[in-house]
């Protein structure tokens, strides 16, 4: 953790950027929960509620110029890597205008620099690793950044790809996403270990951390540590945050395994409120412009729903193009 | 045999099936630098069955890479690796190894560009041995061509000879789209007269090894040549048969076999994987659907019987598809 960390150091500008990023996540995620349940959008649905200072922070720290890549739990690191709340939400509601046309829906998300959403569970972390061989191969100062929630550290994959990251010394850092529920199964009754990241690094030769993930700037600190270390260790770096989510593990998913109380505290950790708290308390912030900015964010994600729901559906006759590449 | 046109004017060498396969990879790899291969023992040993020899020499560590036994996660770097600029080749040093892998194929490979909304091609190439060796037993001895077929979104070739085979192999490199390239172990020693001069065979068109009209037989990989062999003895006794190598497996070039079938009347398919849903029977249905009125006789399939492959000699030479199970079913479908 990063105590000392200047709360102030980026300025008001960047960190009110953050904030409204953060809002607009959540406001974004609320609409499209609202939406499923009116029947307006299909599938499986996994809100990033909860949990947004650590992708918030991630961008923040790394930039934007390297290789992302996460679970399904995606549409966050869609939305801070550029893609718009319009091409999301379209892209739920299974439109022609989708930010994969229709083809993703809500787990398989992309941008220029986002590999994917990729549904299943640690599926995605030998690709994360290919991506962190490519920067290598092709002599460029990036990293791939791959995240990943805790139930994915029981799956073969992570091993097999932590141990050929480290061996090949390629640049990537693991963020696992802990937010103690794989599902409807907490991690005491999952994971072998605590402190997941800083017990399985050791058996890997790299190095491993623990952050506060609710709190932004624990992640940004811990997180600009990893962008150093790596780029001058040429070593991946295991990260673990804990954090919670606020919601079920989809829309579908009731949360009977979690008390009232239990939810109260952990609501009170909201990662927004406490970036929102620090700003006041720097006086870069007060309750009119917070609210006026959390309008705001509401309007994107209330417009993105009416974008959606007059946005054309994708031509049937369109089904077989592309399955292959030219 | 399928040699090029032109034939006399070209300068040929004689090569073995590794070593056109090798001679592929190598060309490509000068062309293009983007392109490397990995694998299990590709490296400092050369090859399992020495495919790569000589390639670290030539080209070094980054490009030709050893991996550790860990096809999940080299598989998947491939993947990732294809996704962000590069050409991969990664050589399974059996096909039954992919299986490890197979989420990583299947769930990430064949879906990524069209579910990407075309942002991300894959051009990749897997390879290395498919099939049954020598008495390997049942882990060790399967044909995958007709499970992963079954995905939209994967190119399969299997080339019998080592002429296809290098022709083959440089178009996969050259194609943005994941391909599964099968050999066959018991195949890497064949030798054939090539080109010199570099030629491609295109993906996706079968060859007529040997024309005739009374009936066509189709098959692929090394049950090709199993194939010409029967064509030659049946010969002897006036049975004039018409032998398609496939090559590509998917996508199907139905117009030849079509083609074929049509003017023979009459079609028996072989195949060393197993009858039940195997592409055998995807070949023998496509063939009723779209010329059902110029058949004469119901398809004949010879394929793998519906068992694990056995260790012991008479059993293994039993369940796969052989000369007397081939040549008995050609027979009854000529009556």
């Amino acid at each position: 953790m990063n105590e000392n960390f200047d709360r102030g150091a980026l300025g008001k500008e960047r960190l009110c950027a953050v904030l409204r990023n953060m809002l607009l996540i959540r406001h974004l995620e609320i609409r499209g929960e609202a939406a499923y349940q009116q029947g307006l959008i299909g599938g499986f649905y996994h809100a990033y509620i909860g949990q947004e200072a650590i992708q918030a922070a991630a961008i923040e720290a790394f930039g934007v110029e390297n290789w992302y890549i996460t679970s399904y739990r995606c549409h966050a690191l869609a939305l801070l890597l550029g893609a718009t709340p319009n091409e999301i939400m379209a892209e739920l509601y299974g439109r022609k205008t989708g930010n994969a046309e229709g083809r993703g829906g809500s787990m398989h998300l992309y941008t220029k620099r986002l590999l994917g959403g990729f549904g299943i569970v640690g599926g995605h972390l030998p690709v994360a690793i290919g991506a962190a061989f490519s920067i290598k191969y092709l002599e460029k100062r990036e990293l791939a950044i791959c995240f990943l929630g805790e139930g994915a550290v029981a799956q073969g994959a992570f091993h097999e790809s932590l141990n050929l990251a480290a061996l090949w010394n390629l640049p990537i850092v693991f963020i696992i996403e802990n937010n103690n529920w794989g599902m409807g199964t907490h991690v005491s009754r999952a994971i072998s270990v605590d402190k997941i990241a800083e017990m399985h690094a050791v058996s890997y030769g790299i190095s491993g951390y623990t952050l506060d993930g609710m709190d932004f700037f624990d992640c940004y600190a811990g997180f600009k540590k990893a962008h150093k270390e790596v780029l001058e260790s040429s070593k991946p770096v295991l990260i673990e945050c804990l954090c919670e989510r606020f919601r079920g593990h989809s829309v579908s998913d009731p949360g009977l395994y979690r008390t009232k109380e239990q939810m109260q505290e952990s609501l009170k950790k909201d990662p927004i409120l406490r970036l929102r708290h620090t700003l006041e308390e720097k006086g870069w912030l007060d309750e009119h412009t917070f609210k006026e900015m959390d309008s705001r964010e509401k309007e994107s994600a209330i417009a993105a729903m009416k974008y959606a729901e007059e946005s054309p559906w994708p031509s049937p006759a369109t089904l077989e193009e592309d399955v292959y590449a030219p | 045999m399928s040699m090029p046109p032109k034939v006399q004017e070209v300068e040929m060498q004689e090569v073995e099936m590794r070593e056109a396969i090798r001679q592929a990879i190598d060309e490509e790899m000068t062309r293009d630098s983007t392109v490397f291969i990995m694998g299990e023992e590709v490296a400092e040993y050369n090859g399992a069955y020495k495919v790569t020899k000589g390639m670290l020499a030539k080209w070094g560590p980054k490009r030709v890479l050893d991996t550790p036994i860990s096809e999940l996660a080299f598989t998947g770097l491939g993947i990732g690796a294809a996704m962000t600029g590069l050409r991969p080749i990664v050589e399974f040093m059996s096909w039954n190894f992919s299986f490890v892998a197979f989420d990583q194929i299947i769930s990430n490979a064949a879906k990524i560009y069209y579910m990407s909304a075309n942002r991300f091609p894959l051009p990749i190439v897997f390879r290395g041995p498919n099939g049954a060796a020598a008495q390997v037993s049942c882990q060790h001895s399967h044909c995958v061509e007709a499970i992963y077929s079954n995905f939209p979104g994967l190119i399969i070739v299997a080339p019998s000879n080592p002429y296809d085979a290098k022709g083959l192999l440089k178009s996969a490199i050259r194609n943005n789209n994941p391909v599964l390239y099968l050999e066959n172990e018991l195949d890497y020693g064949i030798k054939m007269q090539i080109p010199k001069e570099e030629y491609l065979v295109p993906i996706g068109k079968a060859h007529v090894l040997r024309s005739g009209k009374d009936l066509t037989l189709i098959s692929h990989s090394r049950m090709a040549s199993l194939c010409q062999k029967c064509a030659a003895e049946l010969e002897k006794e006036g049975i004039d048969i018409e032998v398609i190598d496939l090559r590509t497996i998917k996508p199907l070039d139905i117009g030849a076999i079509l083609n074929s079938v049509k003017k023979t009347k009459r079609c028996v398919i072989v195949e060393e994987g197993h009858y039940f849903g195997g592409i055998a029977a995807e070949v023998g249905f496509e063939i009723q659907e779209f010329v059902f009125d110029f058949l004469d006789a119901p398809i004949g399939r010879v394929c793998q019987r519906e068992t694990p492959m056995p260790y012991s000699k008479p059993l293994e030479s039993e369940t796969l598809p052989n000369r007397s199970r081939i040549i008995d079913t050609i027979r009854k479908t000529l009556k």
